[in-house]
């Protein structure tokens, strides 16, 4: 059952013009001149109840609007949009009470606050009963092992630490839906595990939707199973992270240490990426030349060690942002 | 409804508690503010003291009057800045797109972007404002017209504010005329009405109606009018119904940012 459903949606801004200069600014104020500037082209997408979904895109893609228009912060100008059955456009205060959002870049809580006094405070903000949001606190706070700053005021907190709070503090309503907007922006890899190992769990635990934005490919690679990647305004794929690693770009990475020097120029199908006379580096396009088929050029007795693997997810999505922007 | 509005106030008034608490981390600071708000409302009064010992009538106001305008002006200035301090920088909360985090929750947009911040100082201005009502003369109805006046006034002041900060959503660089729109209510408010004349007086009860906030509270509190208060009454209920249609009608047009922010 799908529980966002966006239909056709574009969003345009207005954009005003201004050249260079004192001249250019006294022009802009006598003749104003402004431009159209298409933020989300006819998107389109369904999201079923549990999933979690990446969506993803180059900066200035019309990530952040379309978040934004799916929790109702901005209008769409074309389109529909239908969350949980609510229309955003109409329905804000009742959708607002159904969905949690985290901005990594922008705080919501209270820094001079400890965590528990801002959970209350939200606790309030969605007219949750004293004894429930006790509760309620209570196994958030095991779940996302926050017992050893719970009391320490926010200002005080590390980056990861907050990340957590802000999570925890949009998840006290028990929202159906959580949007997460780039939640281990400017985090260590270690925190960065730690958050995406209890978004899994709240994910399993709750059965929340997520609807995550990252530009870190491990968050997208470790926590989703769907991504739908966005540029220039338009969607450009929806598909599983599955199809996208094994079947969108059928090529694989060969790393060899060979014995002899092998010259493997020309061959149809075989990119040379490194060769440092016996060290090479080639990539295999597995719909021109089979991996044994290369193996094969090199030789398998002249192989001292050889590594076969996947091209990065990284690649091969800044291969689709790229072919989204020639397009 | 009902409901809704008592877990509304609950919040809004549970903000301006934890705003309060933020200001407070300072104690000095916070205590400071205070006694040099009151110390200096109080040394403008010197200055009326000199003139009223030269002549006993200033427009028509005696000299107990115009520490009630005085106290009026502070204390409706107070309430505003206090309860509402967020409405006079609305401006810059709109051009910077800070409004989405209200935008997610399930309250009262408006109300919830106003009451998240408060003026320390403004304590001060309504501490003031009841010693001015004492010094004039303290009487339980006094009291409570005060107060009301004091609240209506304040809410009034907001109005004008969330208007003309509210222009934000169509044009660009609005704080200027909000911050010169909210200069003029305060500028005007302490001097007695009957100094101005002709079309100034016009522009007092009407555009800038420091008239309707200021000068109509101390007519009614030197000799009650019930005319006078239904006009300050009916005037604070369009102002805020005004302030609320024209905020809305531009959060239709609200465009967001991606802006990196604190609530700090």
């Amino acid at each position: 059952m799908a529980v966002i459903e966006v239909k056709n949606i574009s969003k345009t801004f207005k954009v005003k013009l201004k050249e260079k200069g004192l001249k250019g600014s006294f022009k802009s104020i006598i003749k104003p001149k402004y431009k159209k500037v298409q933020a989300v082209k006819n998107v389109s997408f369904n999201i079923d109840k549990g999933e979690m979904v990446a969506f993803i895109g180059p900066n200035g893609a019309g990530k952040s609007t379309t978040i934004k228009m799916i929790t109702s912060i901005l209008y769409p100008d074309k389109g529909k949009i239908s969350v949980l059955g609510l229309n955003p456009e109409k329905d804000r205060k009742k959708l607002a009470y159904e969905i949690g959002t985290v901005f990594g870049q922008k705080e919501q809580l209270w820094t001079h606050l400890t965590p528990y006094d801002n959970f209350k405070f939200f606790g309030a903000i969605y007219d949750i009963p004293e004894y429930k949001i006790e509760k309620k606190i209570k196994e958030l706070k095991e779940l996302f092992e926050l017992d050893e700053f719970i009391n320490t005021p926010v200002r005080n907190l590390s980056l990861g630490q907050r990340i957590r709070c802000e999570i925890v503090a949009s998840l006290i309503h028990e929202p159906k839906i959580l949007f997460l907007d780039e939640p281990t922006i400017g985090l260590d890899p270690v925190v960065k595990e730690n958050i995406r190992t209890l978004i899994k769990r709240m994910n399993k635990e709750y059965k929340t939707t997520v609807f995550l934005t990252s530009h870190d490919v491990s968050d997208i690679e470790k926590l989703c199973k769907r991504v739908i990647i966005i540029n220039n305004g338009s969607l450009v794929l929806d598909d599983t992270m599955e199809n996208l690693k094994y079947h969108y770009l059928n090529k694989k990475i060969v790393e060899a240490k060979m014995k002899e020097k092998v010259n493997l120029d020309g061959e149809d199908g075989l990119t040379i990426l490194k060769d440092r006379g016996y060290n090479i580096k080639i990539e295999v396009d597995t719909t021109k030349k089979s991996v044994s088929d290369a193996i094969k050029l090199l030789n398998p007795d002249n192989i001292i060690d050889i590594n076969i693997s996947n091209i990065p997810l990284e690649n091969i999505i800044s291969s689709i942002y790229k072919d989204g922007d020639t397009k | 409804m009902l409901m809704a509005v008592k877990n509304q106030i609950k919040v809004s008034f549970l903000s301006i508690k934890y705003a309060l608490l933020r200001e407070m981390l300072n104690k000095t600071t916070f205590i400071t503010n205070i006694i040099f708000m009151i110390l200096n409302n109080a040394s403008f009064i010197i200055q009326w003291i000199i003139l009223y010992s030269l002549q006993g009538n200033v427009g028509g106001y005696t000299f107990d009057q115009v520490l009630l305008l005085w106290g009026l002006a502070a204390g409706t200035y107070g309430v505003s800045r206090f309860f509402f301090q967020k409405a006079f920088s609305l401006s810059d909360t709109i051009n910077n797109g800070k409004l989405d985090a209200y935008l997610v929750q399930p309250k009262n947009v408006l109300l919830s972007v106003i009451t998240s911040e408060v003026q320390v100082s403004a304590i001060g201005d309504i501490l003031y404002a009841y010693i001015m009502l004492l010094i004039y003369g303290f009487t339980i109805p006094r009291f409570i017209l005060f107060t009301i006046f004091c609240l209506g006034g304040g809410i009034m002041l907001t109005s004008i504010s969330i208007i003309l900060s509210s222009l934000s959503f169509w044009f660009q660089k609005t704080d200027i005329v909000a911050d010169t729109g909210n200069s003029l209510m305060t500028n005007f408010a302490t001097y007695p009405d009957g100094i101005f004349k002709g079309l100034v007086k016009i522009l007092l009860f009407t555009l800038i109606p420091v008239g309707i906030i200021n000068y109509i509270p101390v007519h009614i509190l030197s000799e009650f009018s019930l005319g006078l208060s239904l006009i300050f009454i009916l005037v604070t209920i369009l102002l805020t119904g005004l302030a609320i249609l024209v905020f809305y009608k531009g959060l239709k047009r609200y465009s967001s940012s991606n802006l990196m922010t604190a609530r700090i």
